[in-house]
């Protein structure tokens, strides 16, 4: 039997699928997943191997090269999800709705991985774990709205209507972060900071530079694959309660 | 009729409401007024340097019973399908967003200038000179959270859990507003005037105008049906 599904295509495949095609994982979604392996071996090299040791910082300026690609899929992510949210309220097509969630799952976890990894770097460098910096203090505010979009989405049963309002939160969250940056940034400066800033120099040499756009790559990719696996759960799992 | 006269009607309507049944005013006042006293237990809001702290326990008094007020506000509509009953009305639901807001800005902001008084005295503060900023920041503040408030309340009251999901909706959307309103109220509770706390209101403003604009366009997409 045809099924007509409510979630995005799995990349490379149609967009109606038979049953037996739906659990079978698709060529083009192995192909990512070894991409997103390789690169990942190519940035622990770079990030190991080929970037120079910073003068100043030692050792623990590598964590960069991990901090600075997760902060980025934070924001895509969430950039993803404002996306998806407009297209929803436009469109109402629930394969919308999936996307942005399984987006901000996604951009929650990597959030998540930048507030893990910019305290250990923060310790030795800056002396303490924590700092209300402007960016630190955004990320944690972004990392809070992904919670409570997420937190939400289990109290509305209804698929429409809990699509509806999440795509609402979506779009106030995605444009309440650069709100809460500048707020921060103005309140910070009135308060000056008491860290002292160890700075790695103002210039990055072409290796570090190098392995950091090896990260934005590899991340990206690694942001790419869960998606893909994540949307293949979701039509799963709505597969499953079609038959329940 | 233009949308703020739509718009007045329905604050009109809860505000005759609550006029006769006066319940959002008496019980999320009381809710300010306990937060306000339990407070000043809990933190050091003696001595030297005190008009920061003062500033932040006002402002989790005045967010909390905001957002009590607000939720009682949408759960209102909620009973007896009142909500089904404005949206078939020719009001237009940008009108339906500002009157309730609008109703709700006005119980917050009675209930804030009724603690105001209160809590100056018990802590021995002296806004003096700063007392037109304590009350230009109160009405600025109550507006950007009456604005996210509103929006989210209407989301709120159709989920499963209606109370618990409200703040964990506001909190975090209303961090720049928190920190623009203690900023400027612990200006004006050490005596400030206008131009040092400036700034503040300026950021509160542009967050009021950002957030009522957003909650007007998107207002119709909790609400429909």
């Amino acid at each position: 039997m045809d099924t007509k599904l409510s979630h995005p295509p799995i990349p490379g495949a149609a967009p109606t699928m038979t049953r037996a095609a739906l659990l079978e994982r698709p060529a083009s979604r192995r192909v990512l997943g070894a991409l997103t392996v390789f690169a990942m071996l190519v940035l622990a090299w770079a990030a190991f191997l080929f970037a120079p040791e910073d003068a100043a910082q030692g050792p623990p300026q590598r964590i960069f090269y991990i901090h600075v690609p997760s902060a980025w899929i934070g924001f895509l992510g969430f950039g993803v999800v404002f996306v998806a949210s407009l297209l929803f309220l436009v469109r109402r097509d629930l394969r919308y709705d999936a996307v942005a969630r399984a987006s901000a799952e996604i951009g929650l976890l990597f959030t998540t991985g930048v507030l893990i990894t910019g305290p250990l770097w923060a310790r030795p460098i800056w002396g303490v774990f924590w700092s209300w910096d402007p960016r630190l203090t955004s990320f944690l505010v972004l990392w809070l709205i992904y919670l409570s979009y997420l937190a939400m989405r289990q109290y509305v049963p209804d698929p429409m209507r809990r699509a509806r309002f999440s795509a609402v939160l979506g779009i106030v969250g995605f444009i309440d972060v650069p709100v809460v940056y500048l707020s921060v940034r103005w309140w910070r400066a009135l308060h000056p900071d008491q860290v002292v800033f160890v700075s790695g120099g103002p210039r990055m040499p072409g290796e570090m530079l190098a392995a950091l756009m090896i990260g934005l790559a590899a991340f990206s990719l690694f942001y790419l694959y869960l998606m893909a696996v994540r949307l293949h759960v979701s039509r799963l799992r709505d597969l499953s309660e079609e038959d329940a | 009729m233009t949308t703020l006269g739509r718009a007045l009607l329905i604050a009109r309507k809860d505000l005759r409401l609550e006029f006769r049944t006066r319940d959002i005013v008496t019980s999320a006042g009381l809710f300010a007024l306990l937060v306000v006293v339990t407070a000043s237990f809990a933190f050091p809001t003696w001595g030297r340097g005190r008009e920061g702290v003062a500033a932040g326990v006002l402002w989790m008094a005045f967010l909390f019973a905001g957002l009590l007020g607000i939720g009682r506000s949408f759960a209102i509509e909620k009973e007896d399908a009142c909500m089904d009953g404005l949206l078939l009305s020719p009001a237009g639901s940008e009108a339906i967003f500002l009157g309730k807001l609008l109703a709700t800005l006005a119980f917050t902001f009675v209930i804030e200038l009724v603690t105001l008084p209160i809590f100056v005295v018990l802590l021995q503060l002296s806004p003096d000179g700063g007392t037109l900023v304590l009350i230009l920041t109160a009405l600025l503040g109550t507006l950007g959270l009456a604005a996210v408030g509103s929006l989210f309340a209407a989301m709120a009251v159709n989920t499963k859990t209606r109370e618990v999901i409200l703040p964990l909706l506001v909190l975090p959307v209303a961090v720049p507003l928190l920190i623009a309103s203690v900023e400027a109220t612990t200006a004006a509770l050490g005596g400030h005037d206008l131009s040092s706390a400036q700034p503040w209101l300026l950021v509160m403003a542009a967050y009021d105008a950002v957030f009522l604009l957003v909650g007007m366009t998107t207002f119709r997409f909790v609400t429909e049906a």
